[in-house]
């Protein structure tokens, strides 16, 4: 069976991949309400933002809500982001908002209901290990009592590792603002651990030393 | 300055914070599928609110055009992702909401207890679902018709409201049984070790479709339904309200007009525990007398005295208790895990290591693929190494990494296996 080639020429052309776009051409798009850019824009940075809320708030489930409520407010607001290289600094003072909004609602709530409500932890599922689940729903039990600008500046440092310019940047503060802080939610911490001497012998006991 | 000082307080920091550091994990491609799906679910439905809003011309018939889309585009999400038929109609019964203690749902429905205490489902029109402590669920589908949830083990209670018309269906999958209702107060368990299914029905009528001969068994009030699958027996018998009130025990269903006996459930310590309040825990033992503690508690609390007890070093109080667990309540699943949790308790001296052995062997035994199956083996491949050298330690290693090849002891599993 014989084909009949066209004489015309032809070329390939390669529709662009979109997790080529820079972040500037990302927010140019979502601004222009590409369809493309809000599931890139969720792909880049989504998991980031859910790693963030899992580690503040201790919760996968409470992380995803905050994750979508994040989103849900950058794609809407897209529009007024005035410097468009700066769309991942602007995705996380939402986040950051959001997750500090959150930690205030806890703490009104605890207010309000004369009690401390149950810190729910739900990380660590593949922690098979009963002891390191505890912990961590003690440490997490030692956050909630921690103002929640002090609990923010403490995640970024030490759960997100980030340094102190880094922090200082995203939370929108001075460096010296933020060290205050930080030093303040860490002899906080650390008093009232050092309060509990069965959590501290039980971290010696265990070998668990940083 | 801005790093956990050296004193013991912040050195012990710096560990939980390192744990905390750990256990956190990236979300999975199905996690940000759905989370994907949920923003964009939020943002059809500003575009429809924004649709329905008074305009006028031709901005009025595009903005109708996009609410329409819109519309369409949830309902077929909602369709989608909960599996629901498209509603029959204006006879339909209103949509099912529900919200959970205790608990999440993660991916594929399964639910996730986060506590000790179980997990609650509360539906809005007054169904409950009590799932005690370790019982591990799955909900599989919850719409406007009715919900069917699966208990893979463990134990449950259930209070189904009636609707005037009975157009909704409420069913259970429990083990390889199926348990249809309608308006009807139950506990049922399923243990996947043993192979038993026990069904207790104090209101209402249940049908149990399974592998028992005699096709489907339509149960009565006040009947109970036992069925071995492992010796072929299927039993049922009436049981009297103090039955039904020690099958309660734990989160109960409502009280009822009937002469219960009361059960010693008030105490809350699986509640006390999630919080932190261990100490509380063992001062009101001790007030009420560990001994009549012991004879007395729920199954569930037995369980948060033990966990404060080991929590607190105090391994004979430990053990009196999850021994007493396993007397009192042998058939629960909480006897199970209390063999993994007596051979933590005797491994904290070294008298006792072959004694945690034999825990490790018998929880082995009858749950082999527990919730502490991994760990169980784990220790049991350490203490054997320990006790018995690494020679007698391979063959375990092997099996746990046959097992679990990502597990906790994957590592030491891997240089027993390598080991000369």
């Amino acid at each position: 069976m014989s084909t009949r080639r066209t004489q015309i020429p032809v070329s390939l052309v390669v529709a662009p991949d979109p997790r080529d776009a820079s972040d500037a051409d990302l927010a140019q798009a979502l601004a222009a309400k590409s369809p493309w850019a809000i599931t890139e824009t969720w792909h880049r940075f989504a998991p980031a933002v859910i790693t963030l809320g899992r580690r503040t708030l201790g919760s996968e489930s409470e992380a995803e809500d905050i994750a979508q409520e994040v989103f849900h407010r950058v794609f809407t607001k897209a529009n007024t982001l005035r410097a468009p290289e700066r769309l991942r600094s602007f995705i996380f003072s939402f986040a950051l908002r959001v997750l500090r909004t959150e930690l205030r609602r806890r703490k009104a709530r605890a207010w309000l209901s004369f009690q401390r409500p149950e810190t729910l932890v739900d990380l660590g599922a593949e922690l098979t290990d009963i002891e390191s689940r505890d912990l961590l729903r003690r440490f997490y039990v030692l956050l909630d009592r921690l103002a929640p600008r002090h609990r923010l500046v403490f995640v970024l440092r030490h759960l997100e590792s980030m340094t102190v310019e880094e922090a200082a940047a995203r939370m929108d503060l001075s460096i010296s603002t933020v060290k205050r802080l930080l030093t303040r939610a860490t002899d906080k911490l650390s008093q009232w651990i050092e309060a509990d001497p069965d959590l501290v012998g039980f971290l010696d006991e265990k070998g668990w030393r940083p | 300055m801005t790093a956990p000082g050296e004193s013991k307080g912040g050195r012990a920091l710096a560990a939980l914070a390192e744990i905390a550091r750990d256990s956190v994990r990236p979300p999975s491609p199905a996690e940000l599928d759905s989370g994907l799906d949920g923003v964009r679910a939020r943002l059809y439905a500003d575009q429809a609110k924004r649709a329905v809003r008074p305009t006028s011309g031709a901005a009025l018939r595009w903005s109708l055009v996009g609410a329409l889309a819109a519309t369409a585009a949830l309902v077929i999400i909602v369709a989608t992702r909960s599996g629901a038929p498209p509603s029959p109609g204006s006879a339909a019964p209103p949509a099912l909401a529900y919200r959970i203690e205790g608990g999440t749902v993660v991916e594929g429905g399964y639910l996730r207890e986060s506590g000790h205490a179980g997990i609650k489902l509360f539906f809005t029109e007054g169904t409950e679902f009590i799932l005690m402590p370790g019982t591990r669920s799955r909900l599989r589908t919850v719409d406007a018709s009715g919900a069917r949830i699966a208990i893979e083990h463990g134990t449950a209670s259930f209070q189904v409201t009636p609707t005037p018309a009975g157009n909704r269906r409420w069913q259970v999958d429990v083990g390889p049984f199926l348990v249809t209702v309608k308006g009807t107060v139950f506990t049922v368990s399923w243990d996947a070790a043993t192979e038993k299914f026990e069904l207790r029905l104090r209101h209402g009528r249940v049908t149990v479709n399974g592998p028992v001969s005699g096709g489907e068994i339509a149960l009565q009030a006040g009947q109970r339904l036992l069925v071995d699958l492992h010796r072929g027996e299927t039993v049922i018998n009436d049981q009297t309200p103090e039955e039904w009130a020690e099958a309660a025990a734990g989160p109960a269903p409502r009280a009822s007009a009937g002469p219960v006996r009361k059960v010693d459930t008030d105490r809350q310590w699986a509640q006390a525990l999630a919080a932190g309040h261990l100490d509380r825990i063992l001062a009101e033992a001790e007030r009420a007398g560990l001994k009549a503690t012991l004879e007395r508690a729920s199954s569930e609390d037995l369980l948060a005295l033990a966990d404060a007890a080991r929590y607190r070093r105090r391994m004979d109080l430990a053990r009196d208790t999850l021994l007493a667990q396993r007397r009192r309540f042998p058939d629960s699943p909480r006897a199970l895990d209390a063999a993994f949790l007596l051979g933590r308790v005797e491994e904290a001296s070294d008298s006792g290591l072959a004694r945690a052995l034999e825990w490790y062997d018998d929880y082995l035994k009858r749950a082999p693929k527990g919730t502490y199956a991994s760990e169980a083996l784990g220790r049991k491949m350490t203490l054997m190494s320990k006790l018995e050298g690494v020679s007698r330690a391979r063959p375990v290693a092997e099996e746990y990494l046959r097992r679990f090849p990502n597990g906790t002891y994957a590592g030491p599993a891997r240089a027993f296996v390598r080991a000369p």
